[in-house]
């Protein structure tokens, strides 16, 4: 009833015609009629008809400002949330759990360190029934650089039924596993691609409704945000603008519609003091978007995950490696075999590629 | 911008109109209060202007993994593969060449890159069932001249080389005529080169592979050590330009590149590169590194067939010849793994691994 005007969804010229023309609250507009507002306040008959329709809705129709929360009914929605296994289960307890719902992280890594391989894998694990542990959503895969090939979707998927097979113990979850099949999967994984900064733009606002028709998803993946962004702007202010509007739009569709949202960034050098560092490319200021922020990278020969920021959890460093079965724990190795020795050797024939032992994937 | 294509409110579009706003690109990129204050329309408004503009941009359906893995996307071919023309090759990469996306082959001098470029030239020709795509391929030279007589060579033995393909299908195709040679001296003779000729190729149907032997040699004599951000603008944008290409005409692109010393241990560390102990990097580093699908890694080793792998029952075409090592560094869909092969008269050839009986 006492509701400001400026806080209503007008266009901000008639927002200004009305407050200069005294009217600071909704009663004092409710009770006129248009022609009566549109010649105090300076609008068109038309602009006055809008206004009043939507003061005159009841409070309940408009765009429900949120109603105040506690801290602690915050605490308890967010513990609700589920998080999507990663497999890797060195990974999921540094991340607490898994990739956290609601919330947008960051992967950032070079070429062929496994940023690919870790969002084929979320988008796969976020399909896994709830009685193993996962939760049983969709996921909407948006690639921009063209690096999904569903062949390896189909490795990472047929290995997590396999999993999952083995380890099922009672009638529940043999029933879910009936809807639990490759196929299921890959029917469950919408694809969308997007080749340049535009169709991104464009497909960032056709997302919500897109979640809204397809409540199940849990996962949203954007590989890689960095790549349409890197080229073809002289303006690099512009740049900065797009993407702070991406990042607060993907924020809010975390938050409204539930689900996890997982971005791949590149790696760019900087040239320090008097050496060169990888840094995450897109700035300085793209480094505050994400809620966390995950860094891969090599040591030597072996591949380890670093969480570099996350409001929750602590900066950790975990070891881990890609299997033809998807992104998995590294085993440590027996002392008397050498981990991940790859010189071939005369004689050695069969095995093009030292595989490495199967990772634990988490038994969630 | 066509705005009849778009199912708009009149007084919407006279508004935006009235704005200035001319591009669809304009109305995503501003954000929905900036457009309110620029059109004077009210936030349903915009918003409604938004999705029906961004519904206008997306065109492509979403499409589900299951429906890509049948084949049921034309937009989105991913069964197709180009054949390098030798199986061991072609098993290591899983099928051959995807159609989209750039290819990098990078080694040192003498390794065999232009051979094996020269040999996708020929196998893109055949018909589809045997690997190819039907079609020719634009070779971009910007180092040594195109060494024809090799290709002439290798056209008239392509019956040896692939005795799985019919005789008369092999004779029918008539391939130096389909293989189209530019030269390119310098970064913006190769833009101009990318960016109008070979397009009108690809547009013809005529050709459905670009190779460029080799990318390395022109951004890295052009552009000083000091120039390294402008390098990397030129990069950005030429690896753009062919990225277009590639999915516009369903193309695969081939780039040969360069490898230089690694100094010291933090060049490695930065980047793993892959099984075999190596003591050179692609160059071009990590700008270029990212806009790649898949890179293989060409090296010759010292010895012969015999000596590296004496339990092998040697195949002909592979006595004599000096062993080398292809290598997947990295892909999205493949291990990292090598396999060896041989050059010979008749093209290159894997070494199947299977012990001798």
């Amino acid at each position: 009833m006492q509701r400001d005007v400026a806080s209503f969804a007008f266009a901000p010229a008639v927002k200004v015609r009305l407050i200069s023309a005294g009217f600071l609250t909704a009663k004092d507009i409710r009770d006129l009629r248009p022609t009566e507002l549109s010649k105090e306040a300076g609008i068109s008959q038309q602009e006055a008809l809008e206004v009043l329709q939507e003061v005159r809705r009841g409070p309940a129709e408009q765009g429900a400002a949120e109603s105040r929360l506690t801290a602690l009914e915050l605490l308890e929605r967010e513990q609700a949330l589920c998080t999507v296994i990663t497999f890797c289960s060195a990974l999921d307890q540094a991340l607490g759990g898994g990739v956290p719902m609601g919330k947008t992280t960051e992967i950032c890594g070079a070429p062929g360190v496994g940023k690919t391989q870790l969002c084929i894998q979320l988008a796969v694990d976020a399909q896994i029934p709830g009685c193993f542990g996962g939760m049983g959503g969709q996921a909407v895969y948006i690639d921009t650089e063209g690096s999904f090939l569903v062949e390896r979707a189909v490795d990472v998927a047929t290995a997590a039924v396999q999993h999952c097979t083995l380890i099922t113990k009672d009638t529940e979850q043999r029933e879910a596993l009936q809807s639990f099949t490759v196929e299921t999967v890959l029917s469950q994984l919408f694809l969308f691609r997007c080749h340049d900064y535009v169709e991104l733009l464009a497909q960032t606002h056709l997302l919500p409704d897109f979640l809204s028709q397809h409540p199940k998803v849990r996962l949203v993946v954007i590989d890689s945000i960095a790549f349409p962004f890197r080229h073809s702007f002289e303006d690099l202010s512009l740049r900065t603008r797009l993407l702070n509007g991406l990042a607060q739009q993907l924020i809010q569709i975390a938050s409204q519609h539930s689900v996890a949202v997982v971005l791949t960034n590149q790696m760019t050098t900087r040239i320090g003091q008097n050496q060169s560092m990888l840094v995450p490319a897109l700035g300085e200021s793209w480094g505050h978007a994400a809620t966390q922020r995950l860094i891969l990278h090599w040591e030597g020969k072996h591949r380890f995950a670093s969480l570099y920021k996350s409001p929750s959890q602590r900066e950790a460093t975990v070891p881990y490696q890609i299997t033809p079965l998807g992104f998995r724990d590294v085993q440590l190795p027996d002392p008397s075999v050498t981990p991940a020795d790859p010189s071939p050797t005369p004689g050695r024939y069969s095995r093009k590629r030292p595989r490495g032992e199967e990772g634990d994937p988490s038994d969630a | 911008m066509d705005w009849d294509q778009v199912e708009l409110n009149p007084k919407v579009v006279h508004a935006v109109k009235r704005a200035n706003v001319k591009t669809f690109r304009e109305v995503l990129s501003l954000s929905g209060p900036d457009l309110q204050r620029l059109t004077k329309l009210s936030h349903a408004d915009v918003h409604h202007l938004q999705k029906t503009v961004a519904a206008a941009v997306q065109t492509d359906p979403a499409v589900t993994a299951l429906q890509l893995y049948r084949g049921e996307c034309p937009f989105l071919e991913q069964h197709q593969k180009l054949s390098l023309g030798c199986p061991v090759m072609d098993s290591l990469l899983r099928g051959g060449i995807p159609l989209l996306g750039i290819l990098e082959i990078a080694g040192e001098s003498s390794a065999g890159k232009t051979q094996i470029c020269m040999q996708l030239c020929l196998s893109v020709q055949y018909p589809r069932k045997y690997g190819g795509l039907e079609a020719g391929a634009v070779y971009i030279c910007t180092e040594d001249t195109f060494p024809t007589k090799r290709l002439q060579q290798l056209s008239s033995l392509q019956h040896k080389l692939r005795p799985e393909v019919p005789a008369d299908v092999v004779k029918s195709i008539t391939f130096c005529d389909n293989i189209y040679i530019e030269h390119a001296g310098d970064v913006d003779s190769l833009n101009s080169c990318i960016s109008k000729r070979v397009p009108i190729l690809l547009s013809r149907g005529l050709v459905r592979l670009v190779v460029v032997d080799s990318i390395a040699a022109l951004f890295r004599c052009e552009f000083e050590a000091k120039d390294a951000l402008l390098r990397a603008k030129h990069l950005l944008a030429f690896g753009a330009t062919l990225h277009s290409l590639s999915h516009r005409f369903k193309t695969p692109i081939v780039c040969v590149n360069q490898v230089a010393d690694a100094v010291g241990d933090s060049d490695l560390a930065q980047s793993n590169f892959g099984l075999l102990d190596k003591k050179v990097l692609p160059t071009l580093g990590i700008t270029w590194s990212n806009q790649l699908l898949i890179r293989l890694m060409v090296s010759r080793t010292r010895f012969s067939l015999q000596e590296r792998l004496p339990g092998l029952a040697a195949q002909p075409w592979h006595l004599g010849s000096v062993l080398r090592t292809m290598e997947v560094v990295f892909a999205p869909h493949l291990p990292q793994s090598f396999c060896y092969y041989t050059v010979s008269i008749d093209g290159v050839r894997g070494v199947k691994e299977e012990p001798a009986s």
